[in-house]
């Protein structure tokens, strides 16, 4: 099997803290309303009065820290026009801005919300797993930065073999539509892809 | 809504407009060449050929507007592969060329009547291939709302509506101005162009009949697809698709019909043409409207 680079992330360590999307932002140098990796609260739940007591109704939450999943199947390089955004050898899926022509059509097709478009370049932009500093030998900075140790990058084989083989909970769409290098250690209230009884929460932001 | 979708609307709907029209054209110049020879043949519709051309340029020119970097456009063929986007570019530029390759032989009446419909019939067969693609672009799983059979069924439909109405104006044009050259109603010309309008009357209206099908169909798929695009169809939206629905209605079925019988009465010539004029009008709108909702009611399957 070829080579494919993919991220780990542990659901059940995650605290929501956005260290990683900030760590993101700030060695991509990003701008406001584009951000390569983004952590989703995913929640439900009410309280119900019971006399003078108020008790806690299938309250949940949890986060999901999220990226370019640099899929075995991506979507986003299927319908690039110009071949723009396309999979190298390492399995990383990476846009050529050379070569973008601005179309935003994998902005269409990505379930993931990864590529996201910088209006000033006028062209499309994404995770590209830090390549410059895995070239030197190191980590992508979200993976470095975070405090909880939630998250890791590297062949996903290995990945698989160390943490198994869940690659979809919500709020991440099924699995089965572009195979995301993904391994993810579910969080104890996580749900099912597609069978979620919780929604998005935390969405005002504006970073 | 903002430029880039307006771009897109108005490069699908020219598109699709020059394409049913390339087509139209064809089927009543191959009839009425049959029947009453070439040479009406032409006069009747020639004109209409070359007006053809500009509204594909125009929607081809618009179609960059929704692009993030349009010195790239050139590049954007080279995933013919994998891409629908890349395929529909390329039935585009081979449809233009198609297109003007037989309008220059038809024109300048280059080769023989038999080998101009070949040529026509091939640049009818590459439009007919640009809007399946066309349509394609938008089938994705993570697009809900379009990833639904009626997008390529609907597309047609479009296509042939637009088609059918845009040459009933164009041959009337035509006619008001061969008239002025060479005034007499009695003329062959005028028989011919009843004849066309009857006909193109009695296409709208079978036409209607196919979109008051498909757009049920639409919402109903949507409902199960994206119950979110549904509800923002008749909730949010639900006056510019009543409006539509109107549109489509009044322009196609109602105009059709007066239409037909204004161009089955000799004398009528005046008001068949302003019915022409107006019932183009209102499906030209009624068709942007329905493809305007059709990118504004648009979600996305997944995180976006
Ligand atoms: S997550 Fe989206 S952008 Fe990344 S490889 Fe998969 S489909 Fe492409
Ligand atoms: S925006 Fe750029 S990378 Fe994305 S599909 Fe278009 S050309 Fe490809």
């Amino acid at each position: 099997m070829a080579k494919q680079l993919g991220f780990y992330f542990d659901a059940s360590a995650c605290m929501g803290c956005k260290t990683c999307q900030v760590a993101c932002k700030d060695k991509n140098d990003l701008p406001v309303g584009v951000n390569f990796r983004r952590v989703w609260q995913y929640g439900n739940g009410s309280w119900v009065p019971s006399g003078k007591l108020w008790t806690p109704n299938n309250v949940f939450v949890y986060s999901v820290s999220v990226a370019c999943n640099h899929c075995e199947k991506p979507s986003c390089a299927e319908v690039c026009p110009t071949g723009a955004l396309a999979k190298r050898a390492d399995g990383l899926v990476l846009v050529n801005a050379d070569q973008c022509v601005g179309c935003r059509y994998c902005e269409w097709a990505c379930p993931y919300g990864a590529p996201q478009f910088n209006e000033a370049k006028g062209v499309m932009t994404k995770c590209n797993g830090c390549e410059d500093l895995l070239a030197q030998g190191q980590n992508p900075a979200c993976v470095d930065a975070c405090p909880m140790r939630a998250l890791e990058f590297g062949d996903i084989a290995e990945l698989r073999a160390k943490h198994g083989n869940v690659n979809a909970i919500e709020p991440l769409p099924v699995a089965t539509l572009t195979f995301p290098a993904l391994v993810i250690k579910p969080h104890r209230h996580a749900q099912a892809s597609g069978k979620g009884m919780g929604r998005i929460i935390d969405l005002v932001e504006e970073a | 809504m903002n430029v880039r979708e307006w771009a897109l609307i108005t490069f699908t709907i020219l598109a699709q407009m020059s394409v049913g029209s390339f087509i139209v054209l064809g089927i009543v110049h191959y009839f009425t060449a049959k029947k009453s020879g070439e040479k009406q043949a032409d006069e009747l519709s020639d004109r209409a050929l070359l007006a053809i051309g500009p509204v594909l340029a125009l929607g081809m020119a618009a179609s960059l507007l929704h692009l993030g970097n349009p010195i790239n456009a050139y590049k954007a063929v080279t995933n013919l592969g994998t891409s629908w986007l890349s395929r529909e570019i390329f039935f585009g530029v081979l449809f233009a060329v198609a297109g003007a390759v037989f309008a220059v032989m038809q024109w300048k009446k280059i080769a023989t009547f038999t080998v101009r419909n070949v040529v026509a019939l091939v640049a009818a067969i590459i439009g007919v291939a640009l809007v399946y693609s066309m349509s394609m672009v938008y089938m994705m799983p993570t697009r809900p709302g379009w990833n639904v059979i009626t997008t390529p069924l609907s597309f047609y439909v479009t296509t042939l509506l637009l088609g059918v109405l845009a040459m009933g104006a164009a041959f009337v044009a035509n006619y008001w101005y061969v008239q002025r050259k060479n005034p007499g109603c009695a003329s062959d010309q005028c028989v011919l162009l009843r004849d066309s309008l009857r006909w193109f009357g009695m296409a709208s209206i079978v036409l209607l009949g196919f979109q008051f099908v498909l757009l049920p169909l639409w919402v109903a798929l949507m409902a199960g697809s994206s119950s979110a695009s549904a509800t923002m169809l008749v909730g949010e939206f639900g006056i510019v698709f009543a409006l539509r629905l109107a549109l489509v209605f009044l322009g196609a079925g109602v105009l059709g019909i007066f239409l037909y019988r204004a161009a089955s009465s000799p004398g009528q010539e005046k008001v068949m043409g302003a019915v022409a004029y107006v019932a183009f009008a209102f499906v030209l709108v009624g068709e942007v409207l329905g493809r305007f909702l059709f990118y504004a009611t648009a979600t996305h399957f997944g995180l976006q």
